[in-house]
C-alpha cells in the first residue's frame, strides 16, 4: 500500500490494547481463587487473568475496570474481551459489557532500506527527535493522527496509535521522508 | 509638576520645595502637594565623617528581593520572582560544578524563564527542570557535558533526566543539534592524561571517530561508546598502555559495550590498513551499519536452513520409495505361517480403513507431530504386544528418516515381520488416526453455536463466537477452589497478617474514640454559613465546626461573655474589631484567606494595613475568622448585631465592609486595645462609618 514502491511493505500488528467496563463491582479474591490461569497481586489491587484462545492479558480491577493486552487485532481483542466477561459472569458476577474501547494499537514495519537518522532528524524538525544518549531511535510524532513511529537506523520501525488504520495511515506518511533520508547499500 | 496652575486661586506661581516635598501656591498659600516623592540622591553622615549615599540597588530582574515593610507576606509577583530567584541559584551552583562559563548560565536561565512563562515545571521536579535547562544550554552551545554527567551530580536516573529534557526541547521548540562524538574526544583524552601527546592521540582518535561515522558505527549508539573505542586504538597506536578498565571509568560505558565496538571496527576494510596508511589515506568505500549486517547475516542463515530442509525432504521420498520396495520383495518372499496372522491384519486394516476414511476428510496430512496418536491407535489394535508395537513403531519412524537403519530393517524383521505390513498399512495412514484424538474438539467446535445461553445476561454482553464449555475450562471446581484457597493462604499469610492487623487497630481505636477515620480527600467541602441570631451563638457554633487553635487562649474567652454590652461605640466597633483582631492573631493564617473583590487590593498593600479591613464580602472568612477572635466581640456581640446587620443573622454584608475600609487605614489597633481595655478614645474614627 505504498505508493511509491512495488512490493508492499509488511504492516504486523503486534499488539492491541483495550479497555472495557463490567459495571459492577468484582470480588479480587473470588476470581483469584476461582479462576486458573490468575495471578492476584493485593499490594497493587488487581487481578492478572490470561486467556488461551486469544492469547490475551487481562489486568481486572475490583472497581470492574479491566485492561485487554495481547490481542492481535482489534476484532480478537473484542472477542477476548467478552470471553473475560463471560468467564467473570459464570464466576457469578452480574457483568455488563460496557464502554469496550481499543486504546493502543503497536504495529512493526520493516524498510527495505536503512535510515540516516541524523538527517532524518534534521529534516523533520521539531517532529522527530533524536536522543542517541538515551534511545537509539528517532522519534516521530504525528500530532492530528496522535500515532508515534520510532525509527531505527536499519530501517525498521516501531509505530502505535489509537487504533489499526491510524498506525497504517501513519507509515505511509513517514514512507516518504524515510525514503528520502535512506542509507544505499553497498553490499 | 503636575500642577501648574493652582487650584483655588488660579494662580500659576507655585514653589515645589523638595527638600520638604511641598508644592505650595505663592497666591492663596494654599498646598498642593504632599509628600512629593523625590528622585535625588541623598547622602547621609556616616560615623567617621564619611558620606554614604541612601538606597538600595535593586536590580532589573524582578529576582531581587524587595525592600521589606515589615511584612512577609507575598502576593502572586513577589512569588514568581521568589521561584525565579531560587531556579538562579540552583543554576549557577550546578553550572560552578560543571564549569561552565557564565554566558551559558545566564543562557540557562533564560531557558528555565521560558520554561516557567509556558508552565512547564508543574508537576516537575524543580531540580529535574534546571538540569534540563542547563543540558538544553550544553548541546546548543556544543560543549562536551553529556547527560550522564548531570544524572552524577543530582543522583538521577538518566532516563527521567532525559524525558523532562526531551519534553522541554519540544515545547520550547528548541533545536538541539545532534550530539557528535568528536566533540567528547577532547574532555575524554584530557582525562586520560596523554601527558605531551595529547594532541596527537586526540587527532588520531577524531580520525577514527570519523571514519566510524562514515562506516555507520555511530548511528543509533551512545557517542561516548565511539569515543572510548576510538581513544583505546589511538592510544595503542602512540604506544599508550591504556587498559580498558581506564577507559570505562572515563568514558562511563560497560566493558562489552567497548568490545563490541572494536569488533566492529574490526570488520570494517579500515581496520585493515596500518597505522601509517590510516594517517595518510581514507577509503572511499562505505560500510552498512554493523546491526543492518547482522540482520542480513540471519536471513542467510534462515535461507540455508531452508533449503537444507528442502533437501533434506528430498531425500526422504527417496528413502521411501526404496523402503516400499523392499517391503513389497519382502512380502512376496514371506513364509507360510502368516496366513493367520494376515487374515487377522487384514480385518483389523479393513476396521481401520472403515473409521480412517469417515474422518479422514477432515484432516491435513502430517505425519510427524502425529506419533503419539499413531502409536495410541496401534497399540489399541494389537493389544497384546504394546511394548513391542511401540518399539518396533519407533523403530520404524526412525527407520524413515536414516537411510543407514534400512538395512537393519531387513535383518531385524522376525516377528515383526508378520505384523510388518498391517503396520504398514495402519501407519500409512496413520495422519488420519490423530483425528480420532480431534474429533472430539472438532465435534465441540461444531456445536459451540447451539451453545448461546443467553443465561442471566444484562443484554449487553454479546455472546456470538463464545464457546461456554471452553470457558467451563478456566473456572476451577469445588475441589481445585479448596485446594487452592489452601495454597493461596499459605502463599500470602504475611499480607493476610498486615491487613488483619490493620483492623484490629482500627477496632481498637474505634473503641477508645480516637479513631480517625481517613477518608480520600475529596474535593473541599464548602461549609455552609452558620445562621445564628446572635454573635455568641455564632462563634460557639463556629468554634464547634473549626479546629480549635493553639494560639488562643479559650478559657479567656468564655470569661469575656461575662462583661455587659456596651457603648453603640463599642457595638460599631465589635464588627470591625472583630475581623480585625483576627487578623493580628491569625496573622498566620490570613494569607490564605484573602478574600477576593473588595479587600484584595487593600490587603496588597500589606498585612500591617489588613487589620482594618473589616468585614468581607465572604461571609464565610468573617464567620470563621470570628471564632479565632479575641473575646472584645463577645460582650458587645447582642447589641452589635443589632447595629450591624439589618437582618436577624449576624452576616457581613457589602455596605458595612465599604465603610469600615474606608476609615480603618490609618491608625494600628494595639494589643491593649484588643484585648478590652476601656480606652475606646479612637472610636470617634470609627464612627463615620456608620
Amino acid at each position: 500500500m505504498d505508493s511509491s514502491n512495488d512490493e508492499a511493505l509488511d504492516i504486523i500488528v503486534t499488539n492491541v490494547v483495550a479497555t472495557f467496563r463490567t459495571r459492577c463491582h468484582l470480588n479480587l479474591r473470588t476470581i483469584a481463587l476461582e479462576g486458573t490461569n490468575v495471578i492476584y497481586k493485593p499490594e497493587v489491587g488487581k487481578v492478572l487473568m490470561k486467556l488461551r484462545k486469544p492469547m490475551i492479558t487481562a489486568s481486572i480491577w475490583s472497581s470492574g475496570k479491566i485492561i485487554c493486552t495481547g490481542a492481535t487485532s482489534e476484532d480478537e481483542a473484542k472477542l477476548g474481551a467478552r470471553r473475560l466477561a463471560r468467564c467473570l459472569q459464570k464466576l457469578g458476577f452480574k457483568v455488563r459489557f460496557s464502554a469496550f474501547k481499543v486504546v493502543n494499537v503497536l504495529a512493526v514495519c520493516s524498510m527495505p532500506f536503512a535510515v540516516h537518522l541524523i538527517d532524518f532528524t534534521k529534516n523533520n524538525r521539531p517532529i522527530a527527535s533524536y536522543e542517541p544518549e538515551l534511545h537509539p531511535a528517532a522519534t516521530y510524532r504525528i500530532k492530528n493522527l496522535k500515532a508515534t513511529i520510532q525509527v531505527f537506523s536499519t530501517g525498521s520501525l516501531t509505530v502505535t496509535g489509537p487504533n489499526v488504520q491510524n498506525v497504517a495511515t501513519a507509515v505511509e506518511q513517514v514512507y516518504p521522508l524515510l525514503f528520502e533520508c535512506q542509507k544505499p547499500l553497498c553490499k | 509638576m503636575s500642577s501648574k496652575v493652582c487650584k483655588n486661586c488660579g494662580s500659576s506661581d507655585i514653589d515645589v520645595d523638595q527638600a520638604r516635598g511641598d508644592a505650595v501656591c505663592m497666591g492663596c498659600g494654599s498646598v498642593l502637594e504632599d509628600n512629593i516623592i523625590v528622585s535625588e540622591v541623598e547622602f547621609v553622615e556616616t560615623g567617621g565623617g564619611g558620606s554614604l549615599a541612601v538606597g538600595q540597588f535593586v536590580s532589573a530582574e524582578a529576582g531581587a528581593k524587595h525592600p521589606s515593610f515589615g511584612d512577609v507576606h507575598f502576593t502572586g509577583r513577589e512569588s514568581r520572582a521568589q521561584t525565579l530567584q531560587k531556579a538562579k541559584q540552583h543554576i549557577n551552583t550546578l553550572g560552578h560544578q560543571l564549569q561552565m562559563n557564565q554566558h551559558c548560565l545566564d543562557t540557562a536561565f533564560n531557558f528555565y524563564k521560558m520554561a516557567l512563562t509556558k508552565h512547564l515545571t508543574r508537576g516537575r521536579k524543580a531540580s529535574h527542570v534546571i538540569a534540563a535547562c542547563l543540558y538544553l544550554v550544553c548541546r546548543t552551545e556544543g560543549t562536551p557535558h553529556m547527560l550522564l554527567d548531570l544524572s552524577d551530580l543530582l543522583q538521577v536516573n538518566v532516563y527521567i533526566l532525559g524525558r523532562t529534557f526531551l519534553v522541554l526541547a519540544r515545547e520550547l521548540c528548541i533545536n538541539a543539534p545532534a550530539i557528535d562524538p568528536c566533540l567528547y574526544i577532547p574532555r575524554f583524552a584530557q582525562l586520560l592524561e596523554f601527558g605531551e601527546k595529547n594532541h596527537d592521540v586526540s587527532m588520531t582518535a577524531l580520525r577514527l571517530v570519523q571514519r566510524m561515522k562514515r562506516d555507520w558505527m555511530h548511528t543509533g549508539r551512545r557517542p561516548s561508546g565511539l569515543c572510548g573505542a576510538a581513544l583505546l586504538v589511538a592510544a595503542r597506536m602512540h604506544d599508550f598502555r591504556r587498559t580498558i578498565k581506564e577507559i570505562v571509568s572515563v568514558v562511563k560505558v560497560c566493558e562489552t559495550t567497548l568490545r563490541k565496538r572494536l569488533i566492529e571496527f574490526e570488520d570494517t576494510p579500515t581496520s585493515q590498513l596500518t597505522i601509517e596508511e590510516f594517517m595518510k589515506m581514507d577509503l572511499d568505500q562505505e560500510c552498512d551499519p554493523p546491526c543492518y549486517t547482522a540482520g542480513l547475516k540471519k536471513q542467510k542463515a534462515r535461507q540455508l536452513e531452508m533449503e537444507l530442509k528442502k533437501k533434506m525432504e528430498d531425500v526422504e521420498e527417496e528413502i521411501h520409495g526404496y523402503e516400499d520396495e523392499i517391503d513389497a520383495e519382502l512380502q512376496s518372499s514371506r513364509p507360510k505361517l502368516r496366513g493367520v496372522y494376515a487374515a487377522y491384519a487384514k480385518e483389523d486394516c479393513e476396521n481401520d480403513d472403515d473409521d480412517i476414511l469417515s474422518t479422514s476428510s477432515k484432516v491435513a496430512d502430517d505425519e510427524e507431530p502425529e506419533d503419539e496418536d499413531e502409536l495410541q491407535a496401534v497399540a489399541k489394535h494389537f493389544g497384546k504386544d504394546i511394548e513391542e508395537l511401540t518399539l518396533e513403531a519407533l523403530i520404524k519412524l526412525e527407520q524413515r528418516r536414516t537411510e543407514e537403519e534400512e538395512e537393519e530393517e531387513e535383518q531385524e524383521e522376525d516377528v515383526p515381520k508378520r505384523k510388518g505390513p498391517s503396520l504398514e498399512s495402519i501407519l500409512g495412514t496413520m495422519p488420519s488416526a490423530a483425528t480420532l484424538g480431534l474429533s472430539e474438539s472438532l465435534n465441540s467446535c461444531m456445536g459451540e453455536e447451539k451453545e448461546n445461553d443467553g443465561a442471566a445476561d444484562s443484554g449487553e454482553l454479546d455472546l456470538s463466537g463464545i464457546d461456554d464449555s471452553e470457558i467451563e475450562l478456566y473456572l476451577l471446581d469445588d475441589k481445585e477452589i479448596k485446594i487452592k484457597t489452601a495454597l493461596w493462604m499459605a502463599e500470602n499469610s504475611d499480607y493476610l497478617k498486615e491487613q488483619r492487623e490493620k483492623e484490629a487497630k482500627i477496632a481498637k481505636e474505634k473503641e477508645l474514640g480516637i479513631y480517625k477515620e481517613k477518608k480520600p480527600k475529596g474535593p473541599a467541602k464548602r461549609r455552609p454559613p452558620i445562621r445564628a441570631s446572635t454573635a455568641d451563638e455564632a462563634i460557639g457554633k463556629m468554634l464547634e465546626q473549626k479546629k480549635i487553635s493553639s494560639k488562643i487562649n479559650y478559657d479567656v474567652l468564655k470569661d469575656l461573655n461575662i462583661k455587659p454590652g456596651a457603648s453603640p461605640a463599642r457595638k460599631a466597633e465589635s464588627p470591625k474589631k472583630e475581623p480585625s483582631v483576627t487578623r493580628l492573631t491569625g496573622r498566620n493564617r490570613t494569607p490564605a484567606r484573602t478574600p477576593l473583590s473588595l479587600s484584595t487590593p487593600l490587603s496588597t498593600l500589606g498585612k500591617r494595613l489588613q487589620p482594618f479591613i473589616a468585614g468581607q464580602p465572604n461571609k464565610k472568612l468573617a464567620v470563621e475568622q470570628v471564632a479565632n477572635s479575641n473575646p472584645l466581640p463577645l460582650p458587645v456581640g447582642a447589641p452589635a448585631s443589632g447595629v450591624v446587620v439589618e437582618s436577624g443573622p449576624v452576616m457581613y454584608d457589602d455596605a458595612a465592609a465599604d465603610e469600615e475600609e474606608e476609615d480603618e487605614e490609618e491608625t494600628c489597633v494595639s494589643a491593649m486595645e484588643l484585648m478590652g481595655s476601656n480606652d475606646y478614645g479612637c472610636d470617634g474614627d470609627y464612627d463615620d462609618g456608620f
